[in-house]
């Protein structure tokens, strides 16, 4: 039979924009109120960065394209790992059940069913926004060479994020209520990724690289293309492979995820 | 060739988390988790063949719903085995589901915030329904359940009966040849489940569907199935015609008889009698001790009988006494 997933991928995001943008004011509105938000935290550092000077010799404008790395990043992840996000109410309602049921594989249902529109406009906007600002004042030579770079740091910056939520979404079919390991490990992480990690100890650093690799998504991207003294502390070997670590943790997210279906027990009704 | 549905000595068991009571013994399941088994499922085994429509009660917790999520590749089984038209459901997900449709009547597949016809076009691409099927299949069902007024509304603006139809034709756009109701008809007005259930008797008749359903409303079965698979603590408690249900678990009949005159009847061997009113009695018996036809002919030739009336007892009643317990 023909093949039509990318038809049925097409569909699904028709699907989706329509869903959320079915009261445009609101939709409008709701899109403004993250985009300003997320704004307020930068602004807020924005300012005590004027005080400051610089910090671990990062200055204000490299600061901002540190931070454009997070929203843009997240921006796109949250059209592909909404369901994910959402994945333990799913499966506390057992709402799952009704993907086991369609002929579809599982990953790729929660993958492209639905989409938070309203984050992706929101973060994704601050997140251009602060690259088209900063992307010309910090002194990065954009050649074929280092675009192919971005590009390839943001696919892993997206795939790091999404081995967390893809590794979170699976703990939920053993722990059925994650949200406060959800706070730890992603959100509060992600806030230490929005400063140069060489200003915290050794310990968060370790936690940023290796356990969450935060660390990669922003931090060693932005020092490939800015090499600030800080990063002698590290590892060279640290900038070349941000990509790699997202499609390795990716895999190891997915191999868990695959073994942990085994165990759905789907809720009483 | 084997039966259209093969289910044989299907067990599951669930671990149940126990825990202390209070904040110590939330603290101590913390770090010393204790689980104990609850077997959900028992040793079930039963043949379904192509076309059958089949009732699956039993009271709540008794392991319908797990027997029916195993059915439809939702959960593993522990042990025995299960061949659904040629598969294993859980092993051969992907393949296997296009073959059935599920309707839970408590949880709507449809987009609350589009059109119900949006939600069918998600559906054609997500089954890989070819267009010549889908227009057929569309067409022929929503002209069944006179659903062409509200296709093009959001279904947040659906009465609860046409949802659940718009429910119904959706688990069947993709040609499924076994389907599975899940209290199809909950929440529905009469009228809407009368709708509902003469178009699942007519499609079962025509198209020889399997279907299979587990409902609290007796009604619903009564009305739709032939045949009744009872579920209780986790194991078949009954399997067989509705009709045999009566004959095997309602011992007691009764007939009514409404007499000319104000009279006493003599007392006869095995039959209870109850005075209704100055000229109707109720005569209990077993029909394993009298039969019914020498009763009557007893009444009618000694009695001025003006009439008679024989009652079956009710499905309903007859199910809560084995949900109840009963021996057999």
């Amino acid at each position: 039979m023909r093949d039509n997933t990318l038809e049925l991928i097409g569909l699904y995001m028709r699907t989706t924009v329509r869903s959320w943008f079915q009261y445009r004011v609101d939709a409008l509105l709701r899109s403004v109120a993250v985009f300003l938000r997320e704004a307020a935290g930068v602004i807020a550092i924005y300012f005590t960065l004027l005080k400051f000077d610089n910090l671990n010799g990062w200055g204000l404008q490299e600061m901002m394209f540190l931070y454009s790395l997070l929203f843009l990043t997240y921006g796109i992840l949250i059209i592909f790992f909404t369901g994910l996000r959402d994945f333990g109410a799913m499966v506390r309602t057992g709402k799952f059940d009704r993907y086991i049921l369609r002929p579809r594989g599982l990953l790729f249902q929660m993958i492209f069913v639905n989409a938070d529109w309203f984050a992706a406009v929101g973060h994704g906007g601050l997140g251009i926004l602060l690259f088209v600002i900063t992307a010309g004042r910090v002194g990065i030579r954009w050649t074929p060479g280092t675009i192919v770079y971005y590009v390839l740091a943001v696919a892993g910056g997206v795939l790091i994020q999404g081995a967390v939520f893809l590794f979170l979404a699976t703990l939920n079919i053993f722990l059925l209520e994650t949200g406060s390991l959800k706070e730890l490990l992603y959100y509060d992480t992600r806030k230490f990724a929005g400063y140069p990690i060489s200003i915290f100890h050794k310990a968060i650093q370790c936690f940023m690289i290796y356990v969450v690799p935060m660390a990669f998504v922003n931090y060693f991207p932005a020092q490939f293309l800015l090499r600030k003294p800080d990063m002698a502390q590290f590892p060279e070997i640290f900038l070349y492979i941000p990509f790699a670590v997202g499609v390795g943790v990716y895999l190891l997210a997915y191999l868990f995820w695959r073994f942990g279906l085994r165990f759905y027990k789907s809720s009483g009704n | 060739m084997g039966s259209l549905i093969e289910v044989r000595d299907l067990s599951k068991t669930f671990k149940v988390s126990r825990r202390g009571k209070g904040i110590p013994g939330m603290v101590a399941n913390l770090f010393v988790p204790r689980y104990e088994k609850r077997q959900a499922v028992k040793e079930v085994s039963f043949d379904i063949e192509e076309g059958e429509m089949v009732g699956f009660i039993g009271p709540n917790g008794a392991g319908k719903s797990t027997t029916i999520k195993m059915l439809s590749g939702i959960l593993y089984p522990d042990s025995g085995s299960l061949r659904v038209a040629g598969y294993v459901p859980y092993r051969q997900r992907r393949d296997y589901v296009s073959k059935i449709g599920v309707v839970f009547g408590q949880k709507s597949q449809l987009q609350w915030d589009l059109p119900v016809i949006d939600s069918f076009e998600l559906l054609k691409a997500i089954y890989r329904i070819p267009g010549e099927v889908y227009r057929r299949n569309l067409e022929r069902y929503t002209e069944m359940l006179n659903m062409g007024g509200f296709l093009n509304q959001p279904v947040r603006q659906l009465s609860l009966g046409q949802r659940m139809r718009a429910d119904i034709v959706a688990a069947l756009l993709h040609s499924p040849r076994i389907v599975f109701f899940d209290e199809p008809t909950i929440g529905v007005d009469v009228v809407g489940k009368e709708v509902i259930r003469s178009f699942l008797r007519e499609l079962n008749a025509r198209d020889r569907l399997t279907m299979i359903f587990t409902t609290h409303d007796m009604q619903d079965i009564e009305k739709t199935c032939r045949r009744l698979l009872i579920i209780d603590g986790g194991s078949k408690v009954y399997d067989g015609s509705l009709e045999g249900i009566r004959a095997k678990y309602s011992a007691v009949r009764q007939l009514e008889v409404e007499f000319a005159e104000s009279l006493t009847v003599l007392p006869m061997e095995h039959v209870t009698i109850q005075d209704l009113d100055a000229y109707k009695k109720r005569f209990l018996f077993e029909s394993a001790q009298v039969e019914i036809q020498d009763l009557m002919n007893r009444l009618l030739s000694e009695y001025p009988v003006r009439d008679l009336n024989i009652t079956e007892p009710a499905i309903e009643g007859i199910i809560r006494r084995i949900y109840g317990g009963e021996e057999v």
